[in-house]
This record gives C-alpha cells, sequence and structure tokens, in this order.
C-alpha cells in the first residue's frame, strides 16, 4: 500500500518539477535557500499531503557535480590543482580519495562542511577562485606522476632557497633572453628602415599588418621599447616572449601600440607569433604548447 | 626671529607632510591587473599613449563597476581637473543607463581609482571579478513573459578564456543562479544557466556587445520547458527590459 502510495506521489511529483511558474521561480530566486531542490529526478515527495513521516531539511545537492559532465569534473580537478590542493590525475574522478581530500581540504579553508563532495554553488566558487589565481602551467610529468614527497626542513626555509633558486636561475637566463630581444628589435627596425621589407615582417605577420596600417595612415615611427615577458626552455629550443612597445608619429603627438612577440630560438626563428598584449589566454596557450619552462618567473 | 625661523620651518614640515599624504597611494597600476583585463579598450588607451596626466574614475562599490571613465590630458588640464572629467563622464554614464534599484540594493557613486599612475583606492576594495546588472527574461509554462533581475559576477574574461562560470546574485546579493559561458569564438559561444539546483534554467548562445549604450552580453536559449529565455548582463534592469524584454 505504501509502495504504491509511494510510487502516486512519484508521477505527481516528477512533472510538478518542470512546472514551475513565473511566481514559484521568483519566490525562489528571492528566496533561494527556501527553495526545496527541483532535480527532476528523483522527485521529491511533496510536503503537504504525503503521510510519511516528516522529512528533514533539504539537503544539499551533491550530486548535480558528481553527474556533470567530465569537462566539468575535469575543471574542478584543475582549479584544485591551481589551488594547490590536489595533485592527482585530471581525470574527471570526483570521487577518487585524492579528489575527495582535496574538495574536503577546499570546503574546510572555506569555513564549509568538509564532505569532500561539491554542490553546485561551491563548484562555481571554486572555479571562480581558481580562475583568480595567477596563471600556472602544468608541468604534464608532473601532474601524472607527482614528485616523491621531500622532507622539508622548514616552509620559510624552503621559500628562501626556492627564491634563490629562482633568482639564479633568472641571472643565468637574463644575458640570452636580452641579446634575443636585441636582436629582435634590431630585425624590427631593419624592416621599417626597408620600408616593409624583411625577415621581421615575414616571422611576425602582426607587426607587418601595424606597420603597413600605420604607414598608409601617414604616420611616422618612433621608438621601440621592448621588455622580456618570459624565457626558458621550450620542447624545440629556447622560447622567448617579449613586450613591445611600437610608437607612431603624427606631427607632435605620439601613440603607442602594445604588442607582445613569441618565438623560439634559431636561425630562422621558430613558432612565431604576435599577440596584442592584452590576449593573455593566447599567449599562455602558446606557451604551453612550446612547453616552455619559465627560466623567468 | 629665531621665534619666526622656527614658526616657518614648521609650516614647511606640515606642508610638506601633507603633499605627502596626498600623493601617498596603493599603489602603481600595472597593465595586467583586473580592472585593465575587464575593460580591454580601457586597457589599450592608458597604456599606449604619452599623455602627462591619467585618469580613472569606475563606480563603487565593487559590485557597481560595469562602467568606467579614463581621461587624459598633455598638459592642457590640471590633475584636478582631469578628475573632475573621469568622475562626470562616469556618473554621465550611470545615469544614461538608468537606476540600478532593481538590480542593486547598493548605492553605486563614482570615483577616482586611477590618478597620477597610482591607485587612490584601497586594492582589495577594487574589483576582483567582473561585475554586471543582469536580467533574465523568460516565458512561463503559461506562455508568460517572466523576468528575474540581479547581479551577476564572474571570475575570468569572457572573450579570454575558453570556460567562464558565473553566478546570479538576487537583488539581495543572495546567489539564486549559476553557469557557463563557453567561448566557440572571440566574444561569443554557448551558455548555460541553472537555478535553484536545477529547478530552473536553460541553455543556448550568448555574444558580446561592444558599444553603446554600455558593453553587455546577450544569452538567448530555452528553458527546460523548451520556453524561450534572455539573459542581459551589463544592462541595467530597465534598459535591458526595453532592448531585449519581448522575447
Amino acid at each position: 500500500m505504501r509502495l504504491a502510495l509511494g510510487t502516486l506521489l512519484l508521477l505527481w511529483a516528477a512533472p510538478m518539477a518542470f512546472a514551475q511558474s513565473a511566481g514559484e521561480v521568483e519566490r525562489c530566486f528571492q528566496n533561494p535557500a527556501n527553495c526545496p531542490s527541483g532535480a527532476p529526478a528523483p522527485a521529491p515527495a511533496p510536503t503537504a499531503t504525503a503521510p510519511a513521516p516528516p522529512r528533514p531539511a533539504a539537503s544539499p545537492d551533491y550530486t548535480s557535480v558528481l553527474k556533470s559532465s567530465e569537462a566539468e569534473r575535469r575543471k574542478l580537478q584543475e582549479s584544485l590543482h591551481t589551488l594547490d590542493k590536489y595533485n592527482g590525475p585530471i581525470d574527471g574522478n570526483l570521487q577518487s580519495e585524492a579528489s575527495e581530500k582535496a574538495i574536503a581540504d577546499w570546503q574546510r579553508g572555506h569555513g564549509l562542511a568538509a564532505v569532500g563532495k561539491l554542490t553546485p554553488t561551491e563548484a562555481v566558487t571554486l572555479n571562480n577562485e581558481a580562475a583568480r589565481a595567477p596563471i600556472k602551467r602544468i608541468n604534464p610529468t608532473a601532474a601524472t606522476n607527482p614528485p616523491p614527497p621531500v622532507a622539508a626542513p622548514s616552509n620559510a626555509e624552503a621559500l628562501k632557497a626556492l627564491q634563490a633558486r629562482l633568482a639564479e636561475r633568472r641571472r643565468a637566463a637574463e644575458p640570452k633572453a636580452q641579446a634575443a630581444v636585441q636582436a629582435l628589435v634590431r630585425d624590427l627596425t631593419a624592416y621599417m628602415a626597408a620600408g616593409g621589407k624583411g625577415i621581421a615582417g615575414e616571422q611576425f605577420a602582426g607587426f607587418a599588418k601595424w606597420y603597413a596600417d600605420t604607414k598608409a595612415a601617414g604616420r611616422g615611427f618612433g621608438d621601440i621599447k621592448p621588455t622580456v615577458e618570459d624565457y626558458g626552455d621550450a620542447k624545440s629550443g629556447e622560447a622567448v616572449t617579449a613586450e613591445v612597445s611600437l610608437q607612431s608619429l603624427q606631427g607632435d603627438t605620439a601613440s603607442s601600440q602594445c604588442m607582445m612577440f613569441a618565438w623560439v630560438e634559431g636561425s630562422p626563428r621558430k613558432g612565431t607569433q604576435t599577440f596584442s598584449c592584452d590576449d593573455i589566454a593566447g599567449i599562455e596557450k602558446w606557451k604551453t604548447e612550446q612547453s616552455l619552462k619559465s627560466a623567468w618567473r | 626671529m629665531i621665534r619666526a625661523f622656527f614658526l616657518a620651518f614648521l609650516a614647511l614640515v606640515i606642508a610638506a607632510g601633507g603633499a605627502s599624504a596626498q600623493r601617498s597611494g596603493y599603489g602603481k597600476p600595472e597593465r595586467r591587473d583586473p580592472i585593465f583585463l575587464r575593460f580591454p579598450e580601457m586597457a589599450q588607451r592608458y597604456w599606449g599613449n604619452t599623455a602627462s596626466h591619467r585618469v580613472v574614475a569606475i563606480p563603487l562599490p565593487r559590485q557597481c563597476s560595469f562602467v568606467y571613465a579614463d581621461s587624459y590630458t598633455h598638459g592642457q588640464m590640471s590633475e584636478t581637473e582631469l578628475q573632475d572629467v573621469a568622475v562626470s563622464a562616469c556618473n554621465r554614464k550611470l545615469a544614461e543607463l538608468g537606476s540600478l534599484g532593481e538590480n542593486y540594493t547598493v548605492g553605486c557613486r563614482c570615483q577616482v581609482v586611477i590618478t597620477d599612475d597610482t591607485y587612490v583606492v584601497p586594492r582589495d576594495a577594487m574589483p576582483d571579478q567582473a561585475y554586471g546588472p543582469a536580467s533574465i527574461f523568460y516565458r512561463d509554462n503559461q506562455g508568460k513573459i517572466a523576468r528575474l533581475n540581479g547581479l551577476a559576477r564572474y571570475g575570468a574574461l569572457i572573450g579570454h578564456d575558453r570556460s567562464v562560470t558565473f553566478i546570479v546574485d538576487n537583488v539581495n546579493g543572495q546567489p539564486g543562479c549559476e553557469g557557463t559561458f563557453t567561448n566557440e569564438s572571440v566574444g561569443a559561444g554557448r551558455f548555460s544557466l541553472s537555478c535553484f539546483n536545477g529547478k530552473f534554467g536553460g541553455r543556448g548562445n550568448f555574444d558580446s556587445r561592444v558599444g553603446a549604450p554600455n558593453d553587455h552580453i546577450v544569452a538567448r536559449g530555452q528553458t527546460a520547458n523548451g520556453q524561450p529565455i534572455v539573459m542581459v548582463i551589463g544592462l541595467p534592469a530597465q534598459l535591458a527590459a526595453r532592448m531585449y524584454g519581448g522575447i
């Protein structure tokens, strides 16, 4: 009897989950905490008419995230990785021991119940937090094979040692990086001096376009100011990204355009590309494609 | 004589202290600071000119920061005059877009945030995410048009990152909906929206629109019931309703 009644209630409740009126949606939007979960299945039992014992308060929805697409689950793992909570494989398995531990760790840090599973809202918060974290490239080998733990003397000492190592690495890289960037500036200058001919235009189409547009607008050319943006070993050589300010002149008025040049050292340069300086995603994607291991940051 | 000298010295010290306090700020702006990533056209202007003075004004608190005004001078105006120009341009934009009362309960007020190449508001008061008034228009099961108004916030830059998650808060600042924008080309792609643990939502396509009356995002799709739904981010509720409310 109870089973039959339960089935009837289930059949009645399932379409109700979809049949929300505008008023119901508005009420939920204005007071989300008091809005019961409306996931179409399993349908919640109606509270007013059900003869069943009183239900506890609506429990958090931990199933939506687990049932989300693999891409979304992977993204959550990447977010945990970005926030240094997770060092396991990016395989979309949020129920692995490492994933649950990482989620619980993140929840604990936010004063949430450390259950190791995420509600949809927590998932969005986690992704947003990771998106705000500084961009960090993942070393593919490290992502799949976490290095064995090393007994660190203390955080302060380890940090000091790390900073010293990074500074030393950058010092060692500095002459090569500056030489590469100065060589680029020479090529850019030669291209402009030759009226739009030379290797710089062939290698950097974005720069050639800027030159042609500026010339067509009847503007003159001013200073070229480069800054090394990143430098390091890549899969096919030493990769460089340089932020270059290109000045154009119209009478007494000067204006600048910021362009990012990216290439792998060689003769000729390889993998050459130009980006707008704002196109951070594009620049970082190029670095990832080149497997750039930064010696600059 | 000594007394006069002492008084003059004291006045000098006080004046120097005052000047120093006026100039003290919250650090120099960097090209990749969130405000420049949020408003790339402004970044292009700010970093791409040789003006003697540069000023940026935005409405604060941070959830109001969906418009901005930047002003530059090559010496014709003083820093103070330029600040007035920027604040008044920012206020004018806010006024032109109309009331935000249906979206926010906070009062938005334009103020100078960068001047003399220095932040003049604390960094933690600056927007660290993208914010914008949001309106969701949809047809319910009876075919009637309904709408929800609030604030959208998203932690990355639509148009730059492949996938951007967002949250829509109600007028009281409580999160009601969440979703994702997935870029398929520059400033356009697919969106999904889920409210109250999936009780209500929709999915479809979005595109970013730049320029007058204000940069905004329009997402069009269908609810789970197959009814049309439109979400607008970046325009106050009344303006969004006039432009897109007739779904």
